[in-house]
């Protein structure tokens, strides 16, 4: 097998089809997985040895194995597969994620917790600190 | 003038100038130091192992961010694996502890939580009976602290009644966002202590600090410039009060004289050269490993034990705040990727001691975001559930989507910071075979959590888990102790009276080299169990206040 079907045969299996959820290899290609490898260099051996060997055994065994013998190769490859798929444009969409994203607010606007009372009563609940002068 | 000129325009001394002061460290400590003694007329040289930030490099407003910021932009300098950091021999600790090196310290990585020590922080043993108390109040301090808010730009709301009256806070508090609500109302609904976040980020434009816009990235650097650092808040003006700024200069020893005077300091430069650093005052602003660790490595064969520690207390008493947290998730949305990330409410509703509950003093409780959806599917790092008894299918198929959906904007975090009494085994010393890049001895970190520790975090998971429930959780996860939560280093040069049991006396100064400083939070007797900076500067600034005033009393070499 090829190294990047081994790596998509590894990958459908963490990430499947599920509910409105496409599987890894319906949304991503190989090339954005060589590009989340190029902003984590350090992943990239670890990665390679994940990939080395064919899953033969099938892709649960095959990361159970590497799991347990080698979890640098395991956390390389995990690592790349959840980023890679969250940082697919569909993805975010699916899941109601704009990124990061900048908010502009009023810093003066009054907040809704002076106006419904709330702080108001851990106000009405009194002081928590103990004094200290004298000692 | 920009930032980068005025750098290049303070050139570095000449070989055998020798200056007022030498400060070593550029984080919250070093950098307070700096620009009140230059404002002073004082000649300073900072020596700093780190560089300037470059805004660019945090990704923050990139969609690569959870991918890049879990290796560049980690707290842990052993999995960040820079030249610029020191590693840390964590083989004998419970919890790693956690820094960066650079132009801010830190602070670069912080959360910006900005919190005051209560009263009672500075009188434990009058109080409960434990650990020592400070040489000075409160309300000695308390005026520093808010000439340190207004330099910093923070962000609050004043009149909490868990502490005493103060006046307002530079900024208005940050917006508080869905995340912050739910917190409060479950904090509401038990009758319990909550108050929106005080943060070290000014809601509108202050100096080169520009408004928060709540992206939510404070804890990998902030890409917008609006959560404080020094290199923004304090260097700027020291540069043009004409201080002088080495970066990548690591310094390796405290030299001293026959008379046991400090005469400054040897440093290895971004040439891998050694310079001498000649000056009458020498401060340590290295942080609360990285000050011992200096200590340790200097002093010759005059002082094999190290420099400033006839009491034998150097590196002793570390404190780092055992952590624990709770991730509750709930049915309608709470926009969790949203910032500002550090607090958006606190509680100090258990931070007092009550005895009847099986241990002394107490915790602080902070609310935030929970973050994109790498993190909150738990599913990364997967190595830790190598683990007998984890499963990594419980993370990864259906499950990693169905924990995403449950959680994914969805969820809060409380974090909940134990204070840590301090303990003569838990300590920072020298490894015997871990080296940093320029060959000196790595710290090593001798730490156990201990048991009041352990009571205090299990103590108030429950009561926060009755809390998050109360509010309608319908999921949660809990950390306890988290070992990547070595935030807060605090504790191993102690300040006292007593030269045989302390290192500094209540300003800064080492009983054993008068002209020797240290202030960063290793001269703290206790360490409370709030987040440490806002405190941190706040004594720098105490100390340096008392330095330029007594400078014509001053023993120099
Ligand atoms: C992830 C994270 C989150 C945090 N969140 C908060 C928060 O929300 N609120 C809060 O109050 N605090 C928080 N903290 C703690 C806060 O960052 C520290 O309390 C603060 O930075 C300490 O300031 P300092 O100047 O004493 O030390 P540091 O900021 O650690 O600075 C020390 C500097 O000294 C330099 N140095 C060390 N050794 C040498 C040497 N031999 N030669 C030259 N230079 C040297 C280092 O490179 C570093 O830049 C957080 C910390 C981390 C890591
Ligand atoms: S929340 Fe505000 S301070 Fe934090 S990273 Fe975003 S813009 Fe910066």
């Amino acid at each position: 097998m090829a190294k990047e079907q081994v790596f998509f045969a590894l990958a459908d299996f963490l990430i499947p089809a599920h509910g409105k959820m496409p599987k890894f290899s319906d949304v991503c290609a190989y090339a954005d997985v060589e590009k989340s490898l190029d902003f984590r260099i350090d992943l990239k051996e670890g990665f390679a040895r994940a990939i080395a060997t064919d899953p033969s055994t099938g892709a649960e065994a095959h990361l159970e194995k590497i799991n347990k013998q080698d979890g640098e190769a395991f956390s390389a490859i995990t690592t790349i597969a959840i980023a890679t798929y969250y940082m697919n444009p569909r993805v975010r969409e699916l899941i109601g994620y704009p990124g990061q994203e900048n908010v502009q607010y009023d810093s003066k606007a009054t907040q809704i917790y002076l106006t419904n009372g709330s702080l108001g009563h851990v106000i009405a609940r009194g002081r928590k600190y103990r004094p200290t002068p004298g000692l | 003038m920009t930032v980068e000129i005025l750098a290049q325009r303070n050139a570095r001394p000449g070989r055998d100038e020798e200056v007022d002061v030498v400060i070593v460290g550029a984080g919250p400590s070093g950098s307070v130091a700096a620009l009140h003694l230059a404002r002073a007329g004082i000649s300073v040289v900072v020596l700093e192992q780190g560089e300037w930030p470059d805004y660019d490099d945090y990704t923050g407003a990139r969609p690569e961010h959870e991918l890049v910021s879990t290796k560049l932009w980690h707290p842990n300098p052993n999995v960040r694996d820079s030249p610029n950091d020191y590693p840390v021999d964590t083989s004998t600790t419970d919890i790693n502890p956690l820094m960066f090196a650079g132009v801010g310290g830190s602070a670069t990585l912080y959360g910006a939580q900005w919190m005051h020590f209560l009263p009672s922080d500075f009188r434990v043993r009058s109080m409960d009976g434990v650990a020592e108390d400070w040489p000075f109040t409160y309300e000695d301090l308390l005026p520093y602290q808010l000439e340190i808010e207004r330099e910093v730009g923070v962000s609050g709301l004043s009149g909490d009644p868990a502490f005493p009256p103060r006046g307002a806070y530079p900024f208005p508090a940050l917006p508080m966002g869905s995340v912050g609500l739910r917190g409060a109302l479950g904090m509401e609904k038990m009758g319990w202590h909550w108050w929106p976040g005080s943060n070290a980020i000014p809601s509108e434009k202050f100096g080169e600090l520009n408004p928060c816009v709540r992206r939510g990235t404070c804890l990998t650097g902030c890409p917008e410039g609006a959560k404080s650092t020094t290199d923004r808040s304090h260097w700027p003006l020291a540069l043009k009060a004409g201080a002088r700024l080495i970066t990548r200069a690591r310094v390796k020893e405290v030299e001293t004289n026959d008379q046991g005077l400090a005469t400054g300091v040897v440093y290895i430069d971004a040439n891998g050269r050694e310079r001498r650093q000649r000056a009458k005052v020498v401060i340590l602003c290295a942080n609360g490993v990285g000050t011992p660790r200096l200590l340790l490595m200097s002093g010759g064969s005059r002082n094999p034990h190290g420099l400033a520690n006839s009491s034998g207390m150097v590196g002793k008493r570390l404190m780092m705040h055992p952590f624990a947290s709770v991730l509750a998730s709930y049915e309608d949305p709470l926009d969790s990727w949203r910032g500002p990330f550090g607090q958006q409410v606190y509680s100090l509703e258990f931070y007092e001691t009550d005895e009847s509950r099986g241990f002394v003093r107490g915790s602080k409780w902070n609310c935030m975001p929970s973050g994109g959806p790498v993190g909150v599917s738990g599913a990364t790092g997967s190595k830790v559930y190598v683990a007998e008894e984890g499963r990594f299918q419980d993370f990864w198929g259906a499950n990693l989507h169905e924990n995403v959906a449950r959680r994914f904007g969805h969820s809060l975090i409380w974090g909940i910071v134990g204070e840590d009494l301090p303990e003569e085994s838990n300590q920072v010393v020298l490894s015997k075979d871990l080296v940093d890049s320029d060959g000196l001895p790595a710290p090593q970190i001798v730490y156990k959590v201990n048991e009041n520790s352990n009571r205090l975090l299990q103590f108030n998971i429950d009561r926060c888990l009755e809390s998050v429930r109360a509010a309608g959780a319908i999921e949660t996860l809990v950390s306890t102790p988290v070992r990547e939560s070595g935030w807060h280093l605090i504790g191993t040069t102690v300040m006292g009276g007593d030269p045989k049991r302390s290192v500094v006396d209540q300003w800064g100064a080492c009983h054993d080299v008068p002209n020797l400083y240290v202030m960063d939070a290793s001269t703290f007797p206790t360490s409370g169990a709030t987040n440490p900076t806002a405190t941190i500067m706040a004594v720098a600034l105490r100390n340096t206040h008392r330095m330029i005033a007594e400078r014509r009393n001053q023993k120099v070499a």
